[in-house]
């Protein structure tokens, strides 16, 4: 009786993909139908509901063999990133630059304070953390901004903010890793593989450019084409990136940076990928929920009810003081700043890194960390979705008005 | 109760003119829906003339104020540009000319909320989506509105030159239309489109104006979307045929035309016939389908008119009065686009066909309108 399957029966990776998929949507769905949740808190909450905090029905072992989608949905993101940096507006607008320079700058402060200071972990885990704290999570804003077709200046403006914000915390610690990895190597070795990594990701990422443009040259401007064009490249410069040991995310980002700023022969399409990014980012939102991790958190919750207030604070400090030079309204300014609540689901692997090098310390950085991006998973979506809405950039749906 | 409809009286031939412009996306050079945040900064800046909304939130309006001349007229729209194009560089905005944006989804569009726009929506559903169009408005001031009205109906063989020479919506919702102006097809669709009655006393227009409004089919004047029609608090005839051209330069030329125009008409009153009306539509379907290589019916005369030399001919009969206006410039620019048959919807193809893409398009009609 071969012909009958093998009991236990194994789910292989792209049953995952698509199962997860369709609970993503249906979680989706049952957010939406709430109209003040976003699409992707219910993504989300699908995750929590399976996993571990939940039924428990999809294990940390499968997960792992999805991990290549959210690998590939974090790579367009990044490169999706870098796209919305864009140069002339930061030279024309100088209030813009020194609003995101003010707000990354308050938050690293500010967190940094308040881990070494008052919670007292040791100085590179306050460092680290606040890194951790100055990047929006862009696949946040971005799926949101999509699903709500929302357009205008707040939105805008929030894009370019977390481009910059993300900018700053990746080059910030890619600078760190090396004196987080290594326990003992001199000062110069350290330095040395952080000048690596961060000129190697600029490189990489200038030098795919440029293989873009000449491919661009060659096949000339169709949509069809220049999609593939670019979603070959994000997968090639992820990979190269790797094997380099270079800044994955960096090296996108550089990526993207120059495709918006540096095609003066605009030989490269605007192509839209975001309908390809959402099929991707469903399944990294279902496995964020299923991260989602509340246990063991009350311990710190002070700690991390103190880190997302200061956080948020020093978001919208930063961006009121440059509010006049840009000319924005106070309801522009508080949009912005709600916009910019969600924080970057990679926090908590930097956060892993840490656990690595030092079990102790490390491990309650990661719990506090752990928590504030469980607690701004389900806030933060729904802080960015208020911020399109009440500023009336988000499509009713369906209006003819 | 009958509603006085006091019409100005103007003693000079003044003029001003009204453009819709588009508001463009830096990143994808479709439209950006940011009519209420750009007003509200240029609401700050010391500006010549008025800028307003329009139906839906990528469009803005600007307004010349009055002027005799050619000269004063350009100098104040050249002024008006500057503002507006450094406060769009400032926010990160493109702003341009041009009859319909190439490739916007008129689903996309959303009304710019005001009473009025919300009516129009309300009345007219996807219309007023549609209505994302973009147009030039010439006022000509007038005697009195009996002078108003023989204008609207002497302009009428007129309309299709307005049309030929300021077409430059070429392309529509991502296709090449094949016409010069595509623009007009949306206007048509609105009930009260077209043009007005054959009425030649401002007392029998009056009468006119009122049982329209008692069988409530508009609320104001402004519900009337002929392609001319009188503006009585203004005391002119606004001509409302042309797409906005892709630069400022262009809609004051076309706007000294105008004034020149109407002169010679008031001086020397040719008789009015209804019979121009017999090959009105199809005339101003040739100027919008082929521009400037129309031929069009003389109804008149019976005989078919080449319509880019009928615009020499026209100019030539019009250069006499040049000097009263200081318009000789904008006349010998009129020429030389109907002698060259190079509007703005063939500048247009031109671009696309030197770019091959409507963004690439749309980037340099933006550059044009900022920096001509």
């Amino acid at each position: 009786m071969d012909f009958l399957p093998h009991f236990p029966l194994r789910l292989d990776s792209m049953a995952l993909f698509g199962l997860t998929l369709l609970l993503g949507l249906i979680g989706g769905e049952f957010a939406k139908r709430t109209r003040f949740l976003p699409i992707i808190s219910g993504y989300i909450a699908i995750g929590f509901l399976v996993g571990p905090g939940g039924f428990n029905i999809v294990t940390n072992s499968v997960l792992n063999t999805a991990h290549i989608f959210v690998e590939i949905s974090l790579s367009i993101i990044l490169f999706e990133l870098g796209r919305h940096l864009d140069f002339r507006w930061l030279e024309r607008d100088k209030g813009l630059l020194g609003m995101a320079a003010a707000e990354s700058a308050f938050t690293f402060i500010s967190v940094f304070s308040l881990i070494y200071f008052m919670v007292g972990l040791p100085k590179l885990h306050a460092l680290l953390a606040g890194t951790i704290a100055i990047a929006t999570s862009p696949a946040v804003v971005m799926m949101i901004a999509y699903d709500l077709s929302s357009e205008g200046p707040v939105t805008r403006r929030t894009l370019i903010l977390t481009s910059i914000n993300n900018l700053f915390a990746l080059i910030l610690f890619t600078f760190l890793l090396p004196f987080i990895q290594h326990e003992t190597p001199s000062l110069l070795i350290k330095l040395t593989q952080a000048a690596y990594q961060l000129s190697g990701s600029f490189i990489l990422g200038t030098f795919m450019f440029l293989i873009a443009e000449l491919i661009a040259y060659f096949i000339g401007k169709h949509k069809e084409n220049q999609f593939i064009l670019f979603v070959g490249l994000v997968m090639l410069t992820t990979n190269l990136s790797q094997l380099f040991n270079l800044s994955t995310m960096l090296s996108l980002f550089t990526l993207g940076i120059a495709a918006r700023n540096f095609d003066k022969n605009h030989v490269l399409l605007e192509i839209d990928l975001s309908w390809l990014t959402r099929l991707f980012l469903i399944i990294l939102f279902v496995i964020t929920g299923v991260h989602l991790q509340l246990y063991g958190l009350l311990p710190f919750m002070s700690a991390i009810l103190l880190f997302i207030l200061i956080r948020s604070l020093a978001k919208t400090a930063g961006i009121f003081l440059f509010a006049k030079t840009s000319n924005l309204t106070l309801q522009q300014i508080l949009a912005i700043s709600l916009a910019l609540t969600p924080m970057a689901g990679v926090a908590i692997g930097m956060s892993n890194l840490l656990v690595a090098f030092n079990p102790d310390f490390g491990h309650r950085l990661l719990l506090i960390i752990t928590g504030v991006v469980a607690i701004l998973n389900i806030i933060g979506p729904v802080a960015t979705q208020f911020a399109f809405v009440k500023t009336n950039e988000a499509l009713a749906e369906d209006s003819i008005k | 109760m009958k509603q006085e409809l006091p019409f100005k009286e103007n003693s000079t031939l003044t003029m001003g003119t009204e453009l819709e412009l588009q508001l463009i996306n830096l990143q994808t050079f479709n439209l950006a829906m940011e009519a209420g945040d750009f007003l509200r900064r240029l609401s700050t800046l010391r500006c010549p003339g008025q800028v307003k909304p329009e139906i839906t939130q990528s469009m803005i309006e600007i307004n010349s104020s009055i002027h005799t001349s050619y000269p004063s007229l350009l100098n104040e729209m050249q002024t008006i540009r500057q503002v507006l194009a450094k406060e769009a560089d400032r926010t990160h905005i493109g702003i341009c000319g041009g009859g319909a944006h190439p490739f916007q989804k008129w689903k996309a569009q959303r009304i710019f909320q005001t009473e009025r726009f919300n009516n129009i929506s309300e009345q007219y559903g996807y219309l007023a989506k549609q209505f994302t169009v973009f147009g030039q408005h010439i006022h000509i001031a007038c005697k009195n509105g009996d002078d108003a009205l023989y204008l609207c109906h002497a302009l009428a063989q007129y309309i299709p030159h307005f049309i030929a020479l300021s077409a430059s919506s070429p392309f529509s919702q991502g296709v090449d239309t094949a016409f010069d102006c595509s623009r007009l097809a949306i206007i048509s669709a609105f009930p009260l489109s077209g043009t007005p009655p054959w009425l030649l006393k401002w007392s029998d227009f009056e009468d006119y104006y009122n049982r329209m409004l008692a069988l409530d089919i508009i609320s104001s004047i402004k519900d009337f979307y002929w392609d001319i029609r009188p503006k009585p608090e203004f005391g002119t005839v606004e001509l409302r045929i042309c797409d906005t051209p892709l630069t400022v330069e262009t809609a004051v030329q076309l706007a000294a035309f105008a004034q020149l125009l109407v002169h010679w008409l008031l001086e020397t009153r040719p008789t009015l016939s209804h019979d121009v009306y017999l090959a009105y539509y199809i005339n101003r379907f040739r100027a919008s389908r082929y521009g400037l290589h129309a031929s069009l019916i003389d109804p008149l005369h019976n005989k078919q008119i080449n319509l880019a030399d009928d615009i020499l001919h026209v100019c030539e009969q019009l250069d006499t009065y040049t000097h009263l206006y200081h318009s000789k410039a904008a006349l010998e620019k009129i020429h030389a686009t109907a002698s060259s048959r190079n509007n703005g919807a063939s500048q247009l193809r031109t671009y696309y066909a030197k770019l091959q893409t409507l963004p690439d398009t749309v980037r340099l009609q933006t550059e044009l309108w900022e920096n001509e």
